[in-house]
């Protein structure tokens, strides 16, 4: 049975065309772009809500974006356990509606940080199991709001759970710090309770081609379709 | 009309008395707003339209050259590549982060409004000593700017400049590039077509957004001037501009538009003249029709430079369709007038006409100057005494100065991958994207040696061309063409005026002889505070094209114990001026010797042997030589653990600058066939040294390779702070 | 009648502006100004019509469901 995709696209998403290709190349099956203002989503297996500037980032990154017609789809899709990915914005997005624990907030830096950084999986789920234990991934960040913050108590209850699928660490050539933008615990991404739901900072869709820096990128792919 | 008024609008009597005379009537106050925007320097050139006019701006993979809103190269199979540079340096000068990030917008519409999707930007960036706290203000905010326009809108930073120079204390520049791709059968042009099609406005409403800025643009300041001058730099929004980039294509794919011209220095007024000029028409604009934020008078109107705006021309049977497409992009949309024969740009408002004037007069008809220059003096050879100079010295003076240090700092905040298809980031000789869906690399560089340029401004653009070229060509890019910001001091001055004239001379010599025709650009005058004029800095930014990115060449080292080859010739002490400057030698503009002649024809056939030896995978990897000599290409291609051991007799080669220089790195088995090329080719070269782990040694000198690395990465950060 | 509603982040949450703001004024002599924070400010116009309680409800209802994310920030209504 083939596996069915869909990105969503939101005014001012612009890495919706880079998850496009990144499923078209490394899924068989068909590949639907959704306008945010369709007020249905077709049955999908996955959902990616992409990176971007959503609504410009304004108000709050991802905010206005939550509100959007298609979000309530794209709940009922997640309820009913199939995947759904949010990358960078996406990730802001999923923390807007309430479906991931937790905010992003300014990098600590308080600059925009576009760059290449290490991380690798903390709990096994579904998006990472391709992965190897303490196996470092390279994929490249952008952002302006990458600081993953959450009060004690939910830290506490991703961890007890294992809900925290990746955290930043260092490259073997690294000379500065694993944490790049201050989020807590180094957390880079994390999933809901089920596990079918995955926020990243970091963009797979942007390291998996041959002429990319890194393949790693391919991996959370991969697992899902393993 | 008062003279008073006339000089306020930038505009010298004799210019008003031509214009007066020529329409036998008194202007209107409207219309002396258009002759201030119009016959400015940005606008028309009048200074250097004389001197431009001998540039080679032709061959056979130009499809569009100079007079359009970019220059387009034919990169086969259909596809087309626009590109341009533009300044935005006034601007940036009195507000940093508005300045630069509205310089960007700006440039991505010329790209945009021509069918071509933004696929790449680069920026060169010019800065004063970053010793004093406006410098780092500028820094700051010009970094900010042009990364919040272009991450937000999703175009990546592929490269560029940033450079520190006292020259640039009081008059900072920011020149930003962009790079598009269209299919070569949907290219759009400004020029419209059919009599009686409708004038539309599309974009963001229209407020007080840089009155005069184009005006501003040619102004010198004076010191007091800063805050006064505040109100006219333009806030821009790059989320609008997303919208509205989205919904031109979507609407140009559609074919619903027959022209668009986007509206940047002097909006609606040169984007309405510039239509009608193009496409020998009249335009009638009602301007009580123009979407605004605020009320505005008609004068206001005209003059106001709100970001985020195009004009196009439509059928009018596609009104309604474009009305739907535009909506669900959220983007306002207004017939406001309409093409018609008259050959006059005529603009109402209040049932009143407020603007009359024939076409010609403000476009064809506007002033050019024949203006004073005078030649550089002949210099008198000197010797430089560098004995005291040692390699440690050497390289402690380099590693101290922001221009050799690593720009992460700058470029990290920048997104350079958005859009998926970025095969060289910033940091390599030359920024290089795919085009999507094909297998086709466009490489990018920008360049400028105002040194070099102010020893000698003929031979000194030769040289900067030719490092453009070194740049693409260390990547096994094919240079196609150039785009050329010219940023000068005032013309009035007959050395700034010999300056303009010699470097356009030299752009001209070299571009034919490397058959890269400049297809765009951008002219920036006036670059000067009181009397400190900046040092002449023509910016050149080249793009090449390979046509399967498999065949690029890699900048960084791969494998131990690759051989290091160095090719070229060093132009030693006495002629390296930045060696010189940058090793305290002497900064005296006096002192320095006439530049060497340099080697053209060793440039074309060593990039030509690289280009064959990359074919047959000769090459492992490989970086050009620019300032900062062998050092600065070695530590350049460091990476990770991979550092490098050499030995040079001629130590101060190592820091000095070189012609037609490059260091390649080759497999040892390799070294046979490569020295025979080269041979063939009567290509000298001298094998050097090779890769090594963790080491850094010259010369039998070891330094801790990792502290040499901890220097060059984080200096930048801790001499900025 | 113009409504101006005061976000914060909350009072444990970092906020790195407020710091450098900070070390720039007493970069700048104002030696003993402490503990700066930056917030936003939204400005509203609603109709005259609408009593106190129509308006507040109206008001806590905007920020709860778009204004104000309550996981990191916390809102005043000013005046």
């Amino acid at each position: 049975m083939s596996f069915k995709s869909a990105v969503i696209t939101f005014p001012g998403s612009n890495c919706d065309r880079d998850a496009l290709t990144y499923l078209r190349d490394l899924t068989q099956g068909e590949v639907l772009n959704i306008w945010h203002e369709e007020s249905s989503l077709p049955k999908v297996d996955l959902v990616i809500l992409p990176g971007g500037f959503s609504f410009g980032d304004y108000l709050r990154s991802g905010a206005m974006a939550s509100k959007s017609n298609i979000i309530h789809d794209v709940i009922d899709h997640a309820n009913n356990g199939r995947y759904l990915l949010g990358i960078c914005n996406g990730f802001q997005i999923l923390t807007e509606i309430g479906l991931l624990k937790g905010a992003l907030i300014q990098n600590e830096s308080i600059k925009f940080l576009g760059k290449d950084c290490h991380i690798k999986k903390k709990f096994d789920n579904k998006f990472n199991c391709n992965i190897k234990d303490n196996e470092v991934l390279q994929i490249p960040v952008a952002h302006n709001e990458g600081n993953f913050y959450c009060d004690q108590e939910t830290l506490s209850y991703l961890q007890d759970e294992g809900l925290i699928a990746f955290e930043y660490c260092r490259g073997e050539y690294q000379i500065d710090d694993a944490n790049i933008n201050g989020s807590l615990d180094n957390i880079a991404g994390i999933t809901n309770k089920n596990k079918n739901i995955l926020g990243m900072m970091p963009h797979p869709e942007r390291a998996y081609q041959d002429f990319h820096a890194s393949k790693d990128g391919k991996k959370i792919i991969e697992s899902i379709l393993s | 009309m008062n003279d008073e008024l006339i000089l306020q609008h930038g505009l010298t009597l004799d210019e008003f008395q031509v214009i007066k005379d020529y329409l036998k009537r008194d202007l209107t106050i409207e219309e002396l707003g258009i002759f201030s925007a119009m016959w400015n320097e940005h606008c028309c050139y009048k200074t250097s339209k004389k001197w431009l006019k001998k540039l080679p701006t032709n061959n056979e993979i130009v499809i569009q050259g100079p007079g359009e809103n970019a220059g387009i190269i034919d990169v086969k199979d259909n596809d087309g590549i626009a590109f341009k540079i533009e300044s935005h340096n006034h601007p940036s000068y009195i507000e940093p982060f508005n300045g630069s990030a509205t310089g960007v917008g700006g440039i991505l519409r010329d790209i945009f409004t021509m069918g071509a999707r933004p696929i790449a930007t680069l920026d060169s960036i010019r800065f004063g000593e970053i010793s004093s706290d406006k410098t780092k203000y500028l820094l700051n905010g010009v970094v900010h700017g042009i990364g919040h326009y272009g991450n937000c809108i999703g175009i990546p930073n592929i490269g560029g400049e940033c450079e520190f120079d006292k020259t640039y204390d009081f008059n900072n520049l920011v020149n930003a590039m962009a790079i598009g791709h269209v299919k070569n059968d949907s290219i759009f042009y400004s020029k419209p077509k059919t009599i009686g099609g409708l004038i539309v406005y599309i974009g963001s409403k229209t407020g007080k957004d840089g009155i005069h800025g184009a005006s501003m643009a040619s102004d010198v300041f004076s010191e007091d001037d800063e805050d006064e001058k505040r109100p006219s730099v333009q806030v821009g929004d790059p989320f609008m501009e997303k919208l509205l980039m989205e919904g031109c294509l979507e609407l140009m794919s559609s074919g619903l538009i027959e022209s668009m011209q986007d509206m940047g220095a002097a909006g609606i007024t040169s984007s309405s003249v510039e239509m009608a000029s193009k496409g020998n028409v009249g335009v009638h604009i009602n301007l009580d029709k123009v979407p605004l934020r605020q009320p505005l008078t008609p004068y206001e109107i005209l003059l106001s430079e709100s970001q985020e705006r195009m004009l196009a021309v439509i059928d009018k049977d596609n009104n309604e369709k474009i009305r739907e497409i535009l909506k669900k992009w959220q983007i306002d949309y207004e017939v406001i007038g309409e093409i018609t024969n008259t050959k006059r740009v005529v603009f109402s408002s209040n049932e009143k006409i407020v603007v009359d004037l024939p076409v010609n007069i403000i476009v064809d008809d506007a002033p050019e100057y024949d203006r004073e220059f005078s030649l550089p003096k002949k210099r008198k050879k000197r010797n430089f005494d560098t004995s005291k100079l040692d390699i440690e010295k050497m390289i402690s003076n380099y590693m101290n100065n922001l221009n050799y240090l690593d720009k992460s700092w700058v470029y990290n905040q920048y997104d350079s991958t958005v859009m998926g298809d970025t095969i060289k980031e910033p940091g390599q000789s030359a920024g290089i994207v795919k085009i999507h869906n094909t297998e086709k690399a466009i490489g990018a560089t920008t360049d400028c040696n105002p040194l070099y340029i102010r020893i000698n401004p003929e031979k000194g653009m030769i040289y900067t061309v030719l490092e453009a070229y070194r740049n693409l060509v260390a990547s096994n890019i094919k240079p196609m063409a150039i785009t050329n910001n010219l940023n000068f001091a005032s013309p009035l001055d007959p050395n700034i005026m010999g300056e303009i004239v010699l470097s356009i001379s030299g752009l001209s010599d070299i571009a034919k002889k490397l058959d890269t025709p400049i297809v765009s650009g951008n002219v920036s005058l006036y670059n000067q505070t009181n009397d400190r004029p900046i040092n002449p800095t023509p910016v050149i930014g080249m793009v090449g094209c390979n046509s399967n990115w498999k065949n690029l060449l890699q900048n960084k080292f791969i494998l131990e114990n690759d051989e290091l080859i160095l090719l070229g010739k060093s132009l030693g002490t006495d002629f390296s001026p930045y060696f010189l400057q940058d090793q305290k030698i002497t900064n005296s503009i006096c002192d320095f010797n006439e530049l060497l002649a340099p080697e053209i024809n060793l440039e074309i056939k060593t990039a030509k042997f690289i280009q064959e030896a990359a074919e047959k995978n000769l090459i492992q990897s490989s970086n050009d030589i620019s300032r900062g000599g062998i050092f600065m290409s070695l530590i350049k291609m460091t990476q990770k653990n991979l550092g490098f051991s050499i030995e040079i007799n001629e130590e101060k080669d190592i820091f000095c600058e070189y012609s037609a220089g490059y260091i390649l790195a080759i497999n040892p088995k390799n070294k046979e066939e490569v020295f025979s090329m080269l041979n063939q080719n009567q290509i000298n070269y001298l094998s050097i040294g090779h890769v090594k782990l963790n080491t850094f040694e010259i010369n039998s000198k070891k330094f801790e390779y990792s502290d040499m690395l901890e220097k060059y990465n984080n200096n930048f950060k801790k001499i900025i702070n | 009648m113009r409504i101006k509603i005061l976000i914060r982040l909350k009072n444990q949450i970092l906020e790195p502006q407020g710091k450098v703001i900070e070390q720039s004024l007493k970069s700048l002599g104002f030696e003993d100004f402490s503990n700066i924070r930056q917030g936003k400010l939204i400005e509203i116009d609603l109709p005259d019509s609408l009593n106190e309680e129509e308006r507040s409800l109206k008001i806590d209802t905007a920020c709860k469901k778009l204004l104000v994310n309550e996981i990191i920030e916390e809102y005043e209504v000013l005046g």
